[in-house]
Formats: C-alpha cells, structure tokens, sequence
C-alpha cells in the first residue's frame, strides 16, 4: 500500500480545515473501504476533540504524551518516548461504547504544540521540517491516505507537514480575505518547491493539489461572485506555475449545515451523526471527487 | 473496543470455558454464567435481526441505500435502471419506499449484491461528478479581468463594439446578476463596476 499524504493547509483560521480533514476522512473509511490517518498538528487539537470526547483525549495525551507534541518534543529533547502504535487511536467510539469506522485512524494532538515555536531554537540538527518525516515515514504506507490537519500558521509544524505531503489541500471560504491570502499560501508553497531533501535524500515539490471551499451559501450572488474570483486567480497562477496544471477546484461546495456544526459537540463525523443531511451529502460528493482527483495525481 | 476485539475476547472466553468447564463451580461463576447465556442469547439475536438478507457483499448494497449520495441521487429511474442491469427485472413499484424494498429483495433473491452495488457506486460517482468549465468561460473570465484594467475612454471604446448578446453571455459567465429588464447601459455599467472590483482585489497575479 502506499499512501497519498495530504496537508490540509490555511493560515486563514476557520475556513474549515478541520471540518474538511475529519469528514473526507471519514466519508471514505465509511464509504470507500479506505484507510485514513489523520494527524491532528494544531495546537488547538479540533480534529481530536471532533473524534474524541474532552475526557478521553485528556487521558490520552496526558502531559502531551501519546500526542504529535512527542514527537516534536522528543525532536528537541533529543529523546526516543514516541510510540506510534501506542499514540494512534483506532476507529470513533460511538454513544454506545463501540467503536465503529475501524478503518480511520487518529494521531491526537495536545495544546503543548503550543510551545513547540518556543523551544524550536534548542533543535542544533538543521533540518527541523524532517521531525514528521522522519518519525512517521516507516507507518504512513500501511494507510491510502493520511491527512495533515495543520495549524493556521506556516511555522514549523506546519512546514513539517508540507514537507512530508505529496500535495496540499487548501480549505477556502468564499470571501475576499481568504482570497488575498490564498495568493500569499500559493507563493509561499511554491518558494519551497524543490528545496528541502526527505530522508532518502529525495527532492520534495511541495504544491497544491485541491482547493475546497466550505461555509458556502447560495443567498444572494455574493458566494457565486466570490468564487469567480477564486476561478480567475487560479487561472492565473496556473499560467504563472506557481500552481500546477492539476491544481483544481473541487466540487461540490461544502454548504453550510447546522448538523455539522452539531456533530462536533456528539464527537462523531457527519456520517456517523446525521448521514441525511445536507453536509454529509456535501461531503459524500465530494469526497468522490477527491478520490477520483488525488487517484489521478502522482 | 470494536467488534473485531470483542470477537477475540469471546473466542478467548470460549478456548477457556471449553478446557476448564469441567472444573468450575460454585455460586458466583454460576450467576454470572446465566448472565452470560442471556446477554449472548440476547446479542446473537440482534446480530440475526441486522444480518437478516446480509450477506457478503449485501451488506454493501446496504450501506450505499442508505448513505448520503443516495439520498441525493436516487431516484426511482435510477432504481429502475440498477435493477434491468443488475439483475434482468422490471421494477414495479411506483413509490420511493415501496420501490426500494423490492429493490433489495429482488437482488437477494437473485443473489446480484455484487452487480447492484457496482452499479450503484458508479451511478453515485458520475452523479457527484461536476465537469470543468469550457474554454470558453475561461476565456470570458480572462476577458472580463482585461476589462477591469482598462481605464475609462478604453473600456468605452473596447466595451462599445460588443453586441448586447456578447455583453449577456460575459456578465452571466462571470456571475454578474440582471434580469430580461435590464437595459445595455446598465449592464455595461455593471459590467465594468465588477472588474473593476476583481481587478483590484487581483492586481499582483498579473504583474
């Protein structure tokens, strides 16, 4: 098996990186038979508070134990303490105490991520986007996809990430804010096309595969007009190579639902929670469309 | 735990229960046996009742009735043509219900899971399908950005030789809204307030 590894990636906040990451995710270890791992590098820990209930999680990454902090952590502290088959947590535990959806995966985060930028500095080895590569490199390939769900900044964690993705996935709210940062993350990826060497002494071409775009309302014109906006840019960065020629748009748009939002106080994905709505049919497309565009990619 | 550990943990109480049952006794393993019976009495019929017409692959096609592409996309036609394919039969029923029901029976019956669900999954997915846009949105989407670079006397001039239709096509293409009322002027008034507005908001992408 060898995995597609993808970063969900904006350093826009709430633009629904999380939401995308958990539910694609989740549709396809439902729906497809996929294997998914979903790596939770964001301070905040949503995606690991979506699947896990607060008690739980706190349990489990008791003093940023069993968490992507370790890794980190043991990075700078020059230590060996990340188990990963201790830290991943098999499947969504549902209200009745069983696990279901055994095919997805989650390696939690821990609010200690937050100090992560703090300490980076005490790192002497000069490669500190290799921490990720170099402590999940031997797991990943036992997955069809594993999913980065990244802060929203580009500091370390986050390079980390990009660094081990075959592409990155960026979440897109349809106003102008995320569209004048969107250039910003495109050029920025681009900067690190070809830079940095993975562990087999292998050039990395970090880029960005899809654009998905969440929050989407279809009152009024200004969602449609924004997303011409979105069409044209990308046009042109494409005539520009600062993207790909594959980079796409995908459809459908993730429309707002309110039973979405609702499924992360159950702790469960969409699927599980309310199969029938909107946003679980949303993303039931979508996550169709991804496989059929990530499938066709490298 | 999932239902792959408690199949294991059973298997391991059994191996147990069957090499040292000869020897128990006594009041507490006896109760707590009668608890056992029942609960496993009671779970193997409701693991009968959810099995009930699955098998291999029917679990499947299940699952696929259920999710959220079907709500979506299937519709009684489509009900209709998965079941000509998959199993050579006429659907019956004119209602969604009704029609689902003899669906699945009739598959079963016909021991056609498999075909049924192929089929289903590739309706879902060319359903969920979006095609890209033409050329020609691209091109009238470039067109309209051009637009907005233009100063005032160029876009007048540039903007006076497109027909009222060209002018339609490029405001609809490029998401501008206007009714069957709105007059040429207005349009290209709108026209140029909106790439003007794009624009602005994509200067550097063109440098």
């Amino acid at each position: 098996m060898s995995a597609k590894v993808l970063a969900f990636i904006n350093f826009k906040g709430g633009v629904g990186k999380t939401a995308c990451a958990v539910n694609i995710a989740s549709t396809m270890a439902k729906l497809h038979e996929k294997k998914v791992l979903i790596v939770d590098l964001d301070p905040q820990s949503n995606s690991s508070l979506w699947l896990l209930r607060p008690d739980r999680w706190r349990e489990h990454v008791a003093k940023g134990r069993r968490s992507t902090f370790e890794i980190f952590d043991d990075a700078i502290q020059g230590k060996d303490r990340f188990n990963f088959e201790e830290s991943v947590i098999k499947g969504v535990t549902t209200w009745t105490g069983f696990v279901e959806l055994p095919q997805l995966h989650l390696l939690p985060a821990s609010v200690e991520l937050l100090r992560v930028e703090d300490r980076i500095h005490e790192l002497r080895a000069p490669a500190v986007y290799r921490i990720l590569d170099r402590a999940l490199r031997d797991h990943i390939d036992r997955y069809d996809y594993v999913f980065f769900d990244c802060p929203p900044n580009l500091y370390t964690t986050t390079k980390n990430a990009i660094f081990l993705s075959d592409s990155c996935v960026v979440p897109y709210v349809p106003d102008y804010l995320s569209l004048s940062g969107f250039q910003v993350l495109a050029e920025y990826i681009e900067e690190l096309r070809g830079k940095y060497t993975d562990s087999a002494g292998e050039r990395r071409h970090p880029n960005v595969g899809a654009v998905v775009v969440s929050h989407y309302r279809h009152t009024g014109n200004v969602f449609r007009q924004a997303i011409n906006e979105l069409e044209i840019m990308l046009s042109q960065l494409r005539d520009r190579h600062i993207l790909e020629s594959g980079a796409g748009l995908l459809q459908p748009f993730i429309r707002h639902c309110v039973r979405v939002a609702e499924s992360t106080s159950e702790h469960l994905p969409v699927i599980l929670y309310a199969p029938g709505c909107i946003g679980a049919q949303d993303y039931s497309d979508l996550t169709q469309n991804f496989l059929t565009h990530f499938q066709n990619r490298k | 735990m999932n239902y792959q550990e408690l199949a294991g943990k059973l298997l391991h109480v059994a191996e147990r229960l069957q090499k040292h049952g000869n020897k128990l006794e006594g009041d507490l393993i006896g109760k707590s046996a009668v608890k056992l019976a029942t609960d496993v009495e009671q779970f193997d019929a409701n693991l009968d009742g959810f099995l009930a017409s699955r098998k291999s692959g029917e679990l499947l096609l299940e699952t696929l009735l259920r999710s959220p592409a079907a709500k979506k996309h299937l519709s009684l036609d489509l009900l209709r043509k998965a079941l000509r394919e998959a199993c050579s039969k006429r659907l019956k029923a004119e209602e969604m219900v009704a029609a689902k029901r003899e669906f699945v029976e009739t598959v079963h019956e016909l021991d056609r899971a498999d075909a049924a669900s192929k089929f289903l999954k590739h309706a879902f997915a060319e359903a969920a399908y979006v095609a890209p846009a033409g050329k020609e949105k691209g091109q009238l989407q470039q067109e309209f950005f051009a637009l907005g670079r233009l100063s005032e006397e160029e876009y007048a001039t540039t903007i006076a030789k497109r027909t009222f239709g060209e002018l339609r096509r490029l405001a609809a293409t490029n998401m501008i809204r206007f009714t069957d009322k709105t007059t040429k002027p207005h349009l290209i008034k709108m026209i140029r307030r909106y790439a003007r507005r794009l624009a602005t908001n994509l200067p550097s992408v063109a440098a």
